[in-house]
């Protein structure tokens, strides 16, 4: 049986037009190629 | 290889993967792929813009511009993201209205989280009706009704989004869900049956005795039979009474009227040939007396002639008596003979009916001074046979007062009527006038007395 409550808070609220630029920019960009670029500068 | 060429090349075995299941609407799965792939290579502008072409699938338009944003922003030319937000900007309205859909939704996750769950399928409900593919909305609006057991409806919402994303897990686990519901349903439904059949259970000593239940429909099945029965006869009655009777009635009466209609005709027919048979009964009718008529006048004109013939030779030979001739001869009928028998009657009775008129009217005479009516009536009534107009009408008054004088008015009226109406100019009518005048002016007087 579900639950709920437990189902309900995995419903996050949607994006509207006014959080845009927002969410934009607090995209995470972050790839592979900047972790390894990471790690080499790490180990160096 | 570069290790930049190795993460490219992940990077686009994650896109393939994300498309394929773009392709088939596993929208949920590409999203994961093709997040996959932009991890491996954020520069993949191809997989950004399906990560942003799947998230509109799915209804999440915003999340959809970001991507495509993002895209542009990596590249800014020959950028298919580009046209995706022309399109969407091209259509403000439409954008308009799925960000109040949006707000909706997040008004309608608030009111859950405060135990309105009715106010938040208000809200989703106009959500999804102005956002369809909004899945989601459609989510969310079926956990809310799986959780006020209205599980029709939740199931209905559940499969609309399943139809817009097939492998997301929330609604697999839903459909799951309302599958489980479903068929403890029927579970409880066949046990209620079961229950309705009825076993008694008891326990006797040590045994557990399992009886059914009496069934009052088997105990009572000759009394049902019977009803049946009962039942069907009223029925057939009354469809016999309702259906078949007026159906036989109204042949009865069409027949009926059929054979009124050919009696009435027969009877026509047979009237008619009546009335011809009638009018050929009068046909014949007066034939039959036309000819016995001119067999009677054949008869008499023979007669007349023979009479004239005989009379004639008496007369020549002069050896018979005046009385005698005349009573032959006033047998005779004038008119039926022919010029020569004309002839001879009329030279018989030019000297011989004077003379006998004479004779009578004499004798007439006498016998009504001597009160001899009856005799003076035999006597004039030959002489009106021989010469009505007899001494200027003066017979025929002799006669009618003879006739008054022996007591019928009848006949002696008719001769006063006819003496001034034939004779109107002679003192003999004169005088049977007076005579009528002399009777009505005593009538009128025994009438006024």
């Amino acid at each position: 049986m579900l639950n709920f409550e437990e189902e309900l808070k995995k419903f996050q609220p949607s994006l509207e037009v006014e959080d845009l630029e927002q969410a934009v920019y607090q995209e995470d960009l972050t790839d592979m190629t900047d972790i390894l670029r990471e790690v080499v500068e790490q180990t160096k | 290889m570069d290790y930049t060429t190795k993460l490219s090349y992940q990077s686009m075995h994650w896109y393939n993967d994300g498309l394929k299941k773009a392709k088939i609407r596993d929208l949920s799965g590409a999203v994961t792929s093709l997040k996959k792939s932009l991890q491996y290579n954020r520069d993949n502008i191809a997989a950004r813009n399906l990560l942003g072409l799947v998230y509109y699938g799915r209804g999440d338009v915003m999340e959809a511009l970001v991507e495509w944003i993002l895209s542009k922003n990596f590249q800014s030319h020959d950028n298919i993201a580009n046209y995706y937000i022309q399109k969407l900007r091209e259509k403000e309205g439409e954008l308009e209205a799925i960000n109040q859909a949006v707000k909706r939704y997040n008004q309608s996750l608030e009111y859950c989280r405060q135990n309105g769950e009715d106010l938040a399928i208000i809200q989703l409900k106009k959500a999804v009706t102005a956002h369809p593919s909004f899945v989601k909305a459609h989510q969310l609006l079926a956990l809310i009704y799986m959780h006020t057991e209205q599980y029709a409806y939740a199931r209905q919402s559940i499969r609309t989004a399943h139809k817009l994303d097939t492998t997301n897990e929330f609604t697999l686990r839903c459909l799951h869900e309302l599958n489980q519901i479903r068929r403890s349903r029927n579970v409880k439904i066949k046990e209620g049956e079961k229950k309705d059949k009825h076993t008694i259970t008891y326990n006797l000593g040590n045994e557990m005795i399992i009886q059914p239940v009496s069934n009052t429909l088997k105990d009572n099945a000759g009394l049902h039979t019977i009803l049946n029965i009962t039942l069907g006869l009223a029925v057939g009655v009354a469809v016999m009474w309702f259906l078949i009777l007026p159906a036989i009635t109204s042949s009865r009466q069409e027949k009926a009227n059929i054979q009124t209609v050919e009696f009435s005709d027969q009877i026509a027919t047979q009237t008619a040939q009546i009335s011809a048979l009638k009018k050929e009964l009068d046909g014949y009718r007066s034939t039959s007396e036309e000819t016995e008529n001119v067999q009677a006048t054949a008869a008499s004109t023979q007669e007349s002639y023979e009479i004239v013939m005989v009379m004639k030779a008496h007369y020549l030979a002069n050896d018979m008596s005046d009385a005698a001739m005349l009573e032959e001869l006033l047998k005779v009928n004038p008119d039926s003979l022919g010029t020569e028998g004309r002839k001879s009657f009329d030279e018989i009775t030019e000297t011989l009916y004077p003379r006998l008129c004479s004779s009578l009217y004499t004798t007439s005479k006498q016998n009504v001074e001597v009160a001899n009516y009856d005799t003076a009536i035999v006597n004039l009534e030959q002489v009106m046979k021989m010469d009505e107009g007899y001494d200027d009408g003066g017979a025929m008054l002799l006669l009618a007062q003879a006739y008054e004088n022996s007591g019928d008015q009848d006949q002696a009226n008719l001769k006063y009527q006819k003496l001034i109406e034939s004779y109107p100019d002679t003192d003999a009518a004169k005088n049977a006038k007076e005579a009528l005048d002399a009777q009505n002016g005593g009538a009128e007087e025994e009438e006024e007395e």
